[in-house]
């Protein structure tokens, strides 16, 4: 377990870059080939499977998000992190560390949401819908609104990145404790369980979560 | 003489502190982790209406299954406060 905030490059951040260039590496392939695609033909292999995950995401988003403007812009956003997660969440069964074990890591996607929810907030919604919002709508409570909405500013980016950071964590220490109980051979057996339900079950949940949770603020603050 | 008795009474000291500093330390994690009933009392109040909901209205189950999900995570949070304490008093302290 990895408890250092600074210090030489830590098995998370590892794991995170190589993620992020496997990823890069297919989905520039995948971009190169949507061009050369001829529309008339049925997609096959590689280019269905994308099309197919891509089709699935837009139908699913546009449940939650109804204007194209808003869905143009937010949308890309919401599938790099959603795919990423998915695909960092379940890292650790090919042998690397889990990145969101790392506080670091976790500790970015919340600089990442907060940063992404100002962008938001210049781009859809006027200074003085955001003045308003803040105060609140009884004009005689705003000295003690307006504290209570600034620190939530701050703490829904942060508890949602720290949610992540727990979870993995917890899945971890619990497997390494059963590792530690059981012994080899009883680990065997185990494993096929913990695994199943702290990487994939769990790390899929919470990525999941952390989709829908960014949607969710994202439109409050577009619309705010 | 006295210095050295005082010495001795000194170093007791010290040891007993940094024995009781981790006992401690560990109680608290315990205690720390009981914070886990309230999440769970709640994410199982979610999820008994959520079973109601879809009773009420199969053909809505997905949206609400959806919606079941993110609330509980939010639910958790407060759980997870709890575990964070308990890890950073045995891990990190």
């Amino acid at each position: 377990m990895q408890f250092d905030l600074i210090g030489p490059i830590s098995p998370a951040v590892i794991s995170t870059i190589f993620i992020v260039i496997l990823l890069s590496i297919i989905f520039v392939i995948a971009g190169i080939r949507v061009k050369k695609m001829d529309p008339a033909k049925t997609p096959k292999g590689f280019m269905f499977l994308m099309i197919v995950i891509v089709d699935f995401f837009n139908k699913f988003l546009s449940g939650y998000i109804t204007e194209k403007r808003r869905f143009n812009f937010f949308a890309p956003y919401l599938f790099t992190i959603l795919i990423f997660l998915a695909v960092a969440n379940i890292s650790s069964l090919f042998g690397m560390t889990a990145p969101l074990s790392n506080i670091g890591v976790a500790m970015s996607f919340s600089i990442l949401t907060f940063i992404m929810v100002r962008v938001t907030e210049f781009k859809f919604s006027t200074l003085k819908g955001k003045f308003n919002s803040l105060v609140g709508p009884v004009k005689a409570l705003a000295p003690i609104m307006v504290p209570i909405n600034l620190i939530g500013e701050f703490s829904t980016p942060f508890s949602m990145g720290l949610r992540l950071f727990v979870n993995l964590l917890s899945g971890a220490i619990i497997t390494a404790i059963f590792y530690g109980l059981l012994g080899l051979i009883g680990g065997l057996f185990a494993g096929v369980a913990l695994h199943a339900m702290f990487d994939i079950f769990f790390g899929l949940i919470q990525a999941f979560v952390f989709f829908m949770l960014s949607t969710v603020n994202l439109s409050m603050a577009s619309e705010a | 003489m006295f210095d050295s008795i005082f010495n001795s009474v000194i170093r007791f000291a010290t040891e007993y502190n940094e024995h009781f500093a981790n006992g401690m330390a560990y109680l608290g994690a315990g205690i720390a982790v009981i914070g886990g009933l309230g999440p769970g009392i709640g994410q199982g109040f979610a999820a008994g209406k959520a079973a109601e909901a879809v009773g009420r209205q199969p053909e809505a189950q997905s949206k609400i299954l959806v919606t079941t999900l993110v609330t509980q995570a939010v639910a958790e949070t407060t759980g997870l406060y709890g575990l964070v304490i308990a890890i950073l008093l045995i891990f990190a302290r």
